[in-house]
């Protein structure tokens, strides 16, 4: 069996060339980059957890009763309140180290409230600050608005901060489930030219083999590398405690979007003939398809996000409609190959 | 010179010609205007999370416009029936929302109370005065942390001193300080740079698969003038599209060129060492998707910390950032990144001269035996005491920029583990770079003798030590204060009590491998251990 003897070879060739360990790592990399990137930004840049850590030791004056709205609203976030006299006191508790930051008493000014904050002269804590009073003076806004008369909807809305589970299954899960698909294109354009450039497709096809075998195959063993990378990945996450539904409509869509990959590289191969240009165009088209079918709504990074959390609307059959666009494009794919013997 | 522009010209013939004909320029036109008009499309549009969330609507609700929500119409009984079976996450009837206490449902409300408030404030916003929609304003003041020695008895009436002129803000629209979108912008100047210097890696790789690079090596040529030759077009191209970038984005251009131009060279520097390595097709995809993911992680990970961490200083994206934001940087803060960036470039072109010979570029060989002979011919230009010293010197920058690479990493192991993780891996790092060079020399019989690995072991820690302590002296005052870079930097301690430390280490890992014929990965992890143990301890005084 010619056809099976290719797939072989490219599969040996892989894993004797050590390059699969590259791309393994990269996605390793990336996964792990980018999850170390969100709890950086999520340290620094979120409230939430900004105040579940260190709370406690954000401690904040205001000059007037501690029943004043403001003050109120900072307790409830989760800040420490202290209250002093007058701007005076306040100001020394500031210089002993008492409060990091401080609010002067809100004034009248023209119809509108207006507070003085004062904060320390270091961008880094600063900032923190400002991060955590975001909340509390929206608030305290809103109770000024509802003063005026003016009533804002859904301000009773509390929730649990979503980015972690937002992060996990519309990029983590996705990125790591297509990121081989990706490669597996770039695989297929490197085993088809670089059989055109070495000259060696005129000996290959010697053999009992067909152009449009020999391009099966090769796509074919490109699929089984991206696939059997998935379920590693499934493997992972699942050890890691994430929960993960559907797992084998999950890997069937993976497979299909592999192949799609696969298919128009090979595609773009069989026209273009060289590396430099291929990985080129196939690059392009990649980016510029995910941008066109997110706008169509027809995006697999979606359908794969919905079916790991086991959303009741997504099925079989929204799995089944990339397998025929994979069909159409192979079929493209048979017609072109033809230009390769020429 | 006159050579290399010859080599420069010839290049751009050579791409002209690649992608002159057969309808390709057409194709990645019309492909870069679909890509540029779904970003265009895209740019509000999508956000993280998309799609994940069903919410029912019942009655006078606002209309969703939010890609992470998908909304279904239904009664209020339908609703709560399908919000108790799991089918949607939250339910709004009118102004009442209605939500299931597991974790999907409140995530779920979180995202819908991120919606909601914007919504309300336009509506807000769009429908009553300016007064009465924004009654707040607070007027935020630095204040300087030390008191002013005049009053330092608490009087009641104060006028407190301040620093910078007030900033009055508007707190429901005034989005919290968060330096993402600037670091967005930045990427924009690194992704034209990295796809340049693709064509310029695919244009090594096009003539040593047909062998011209052979006949260009036989011309009376320099391998130092076919490098620069070629990289000169593509270099070019590159800054050009940064003074381009700069000039649309309202930036300062010289400034922007002085903060990419060393990004620009440290990125070719990397893809010129792609090709020389690369044995298939398949490798160089593989290599350039590695290379392309270190360097953006080293680039962008660091600068996400701007004003939060002087470590973020590392990465030349933080300067570009301050540029944003009209900040003001010195030398110290330029040098920090730009001298390593540009040290790895003039190491690369060193390395690229010595490789670009027929015999190394044409051999076949796994990947571990192509990377001995690579440094063998690093090393086989003059006696090995000078090759010895001066290897040792010249990849600190290499090894600095690994360990930043580790740490950026290591962020995301539980906490008590990132310090000892970091360690251990700049220890296995360093032991690893100090070393290699003897062991490849005595591979090939070059050195032999106890005595001879003992001398050598001390020059290479020698040389290590004079470039980390070069290293230090620029960017010390900006790292200090993070206790592991103290410790991989060992600034602050007598001398020659780390030149001992390094000279034992070296000598550990070379006598294991070459005199007791040990695995290398077995000297490597035993020299690691003791200096991980040598760093925890100064870690220990020093904390």
């Amino acid at each position: 069996m010619p056809f099976v003897a290719v797939i072989k070879k490219e599969l040996f060739s892989v894993l004797r060339d050590r390059t699969i360990i590259i791309s393994i790592l990269i996605q390793f990399f990336i996964a792990s980059f980018s999850s170390g990137l969100l709890l950086g930004v999520l340290s620094l840049y979120d409230a939430d957890t900004i105040l579940r850590y260190s709370g406690d030791s954000i401690r904040v004056g205001v000059v007037g009763s501690m029943d004043d709205p403001l003050p109120a609203l900072m307790r409830e976030r989760g800040l420490k309140v202290l209250s002093y006299p007058n701007l005076g006191s306040a100001q020394a508790a500031f210089y002993s180290g008492e409060v990091l930051a401080f609010f002067d008493a809100p004034r009248n000014a023209n119809g509108l409230t207006e507070v003085k904050l004062y904060l320390p002269d270091q961008d880094t804590v600063s900032s923190l600050i400002r991060m955590v009073l975001q909340e509390p003076l929206k608030q305290y806004e809103n109770f000024l608005r509802g003063q005026n008369g003016i009533e804002v909807r859904y301000t009773d809305l509390h929730g649990k901060p979503a980015t972690s589970f937002e992060f996990v299954y519309s990029v983590l899960i996705p990125m790591l489930m297509f990121f081989p698909a990706f490669v597996a294109g770039s695989m297929s354009i490197d085993m088809i030219t670089e059989e055109i450039e070495s000259k060696t497709l005129q000996t290959l096809l010697s053999a009992p083999l067909t152009i449009s075998r020999m391009i099966g195959a090769k796509i074919t063993s490109a699929v089984i590398l991206a696939v059997v990378q998935c379920m590693m990945w499934l493997a992972l996450l699942h050890a890691n405690g994430t929960v993960i539904q559907n797992k084998s409509l999950i890997l069937l869509l993976s497979l299909i979007i592999a192949g799609i990959a696969s298919t128009s590289a090979a595609t773009v191969a069989a026209f273009l003939q060289d590396r430099e240009r291929s990985q080129f165009i196939y690059s392009l088209t990649l980016l510029a398809g995910v941008g066109i079918s997110t706008i169509l709504k027809i995006s697999p990074i979606t359908t794969i996000s919905r079916l790991a959390i086991g959303d009741a609307y997504t099925n079989i059959w929204n799995v089944l409609a990339y397998a025929g666009g994979f069909a159409v494009l192979y079929w493209i794919l048979l017609r072109a190959s033809h230009r390769l013997i020429k | 010179m006159n050579q290399i522009l010859v080599i420069a010209w010839r290049e751009i013939s050579r791409l002209r010609k690649r992608f002159g004909g057969n309808g390709s320029p057409i194709v990645a036109l019309a492909l870069m205007a679909a890509l540029g008009f779904s970003a265009f499309n895209l740019r509000d549009s999508v956000s993280l999370g998309n799609g994940l969330y069903r919410v029912g609507v019942s009655g006078d609700v606002p209309v969703i416009e939010d890609s992470r929500f998908s909304i279904h119409e239904v009664t209020p009984e339908e609703g709560q029936a399908l919000l108790a079976e799991r089918s949607i996450d939250v339910l709004i009837v009118g102004a009442t929302v209605f939500e299931r206490e597991d974790d999907k449902s409140q995530f779920a409300v979180r995202a819908l109370k991120q919606y909601m408030e914007v919504f309300e404030l336009e509506r807000v916003a769009a429908s009553f005065d300016e007064g009465g929609a924004f009654p707040l304003r607070v007027g935020v003041n630095a204040v300087d942390g030390n008191p002013p020695k005049t009053s330092v008895e608490p009087q009641a009436d104060v006028v407190v001193q301040t620093v910078k002129p007030e900033e009055v803000i508007i707190p429901s629209i005034t989005p919290p300080p968060a330096p993402f979108t600037q670091v967005l912008i930045t990427l924009i100047y690194i992704l034209p740079i990295t796809f340049i210097s693709i064509f310029f890696t695919s244009s090594f790789m096009d003539e040593k698969a047909n062998r011209r690079l052979t006949v260009l090596l036989s011309a009376p040529v320099t391998p130092f003038q076919i490098i620069l030759g070629k990289m000169l077009p593509y270099a070019l191209f590159s800054i050009s599209t940064t003074a381009l970038i700069a000039y649309f984005t309202n930036a300062n251009v010289p400034l922007s060129l002085a903060i990419f131009v060393p990004t620009t060279l440290f990125v070719f520097a990397i893809y010129l060492l792609v090709p020389l390595f690369y044995r298939t097709f398949k490798d160089t995809t593989f290599i350039s998707m590695l290379v392309t993911t270190l360097t953006t992680a080293y680039l962008v990970f660091p600068a996400m910390f701007t004003n939060s961490s002087d470590l973020a200083y590392i990465s030349p994206l933080t300067l570009a950032v301050k540029m944003y934001r009209l900040e003001p940087f010195g030398w110290r803060e330029y040098l920090l990144p730009s001298l390593p960036m540009t040290a790895i470039f003039g190491f690369a072109v060193f390395a690229g001269t010595r490789l670009l010979n027929e015999e190394f570029l044409m051999g076949y060989k796994p990947i571990t035996r192509k990377i001995g002979d690579a440094i063998y011919l690093m090393m086989a230009h003059s006696q090995p005491w000078f090759a010895v010293l001066l290897w040792s010197f010249l990849v600190i920058p290499a090894v600095y920029m690994t360990q930043v690479v580790m740490l950026a990493f290591a962020a995301n192991l539980p906490v008590g583990l990132i310090v000892g993780a970091v360690l251990v891996a700049s220890a296995f790092i360093e032991e690893l770079v100090k070393t290699v060079g003897i062991i490849v020399l005595a591979e090939r019989n070059i050195v032999n003798s106890t005595k001879e690995i003992l001398w050598l072991s001390f020059l290479s820690a020698l040389g290590f030590l004079v470039g980390e302590k070069l290293l230090v002296l620029v960017s010390v005052s900006m790292v200090s204060e993070a206790d592991v870079s103290a410790a991989l930097f060992e600034s602050g301690i007598f001398l020659l009590i780390p030149l001992a430390a390094h000279f034992i280490f070296v000598s550990i890992v070379n006598v294991l491998r070459i005199k007791l014929k040990a695995p290398y990965w077995l000297a490597l992890v035993v020299g690691t251990i003791f200096h991980f143990v040598y760093n925890a301890a100064i870690l220990q005084n020093g904390g």
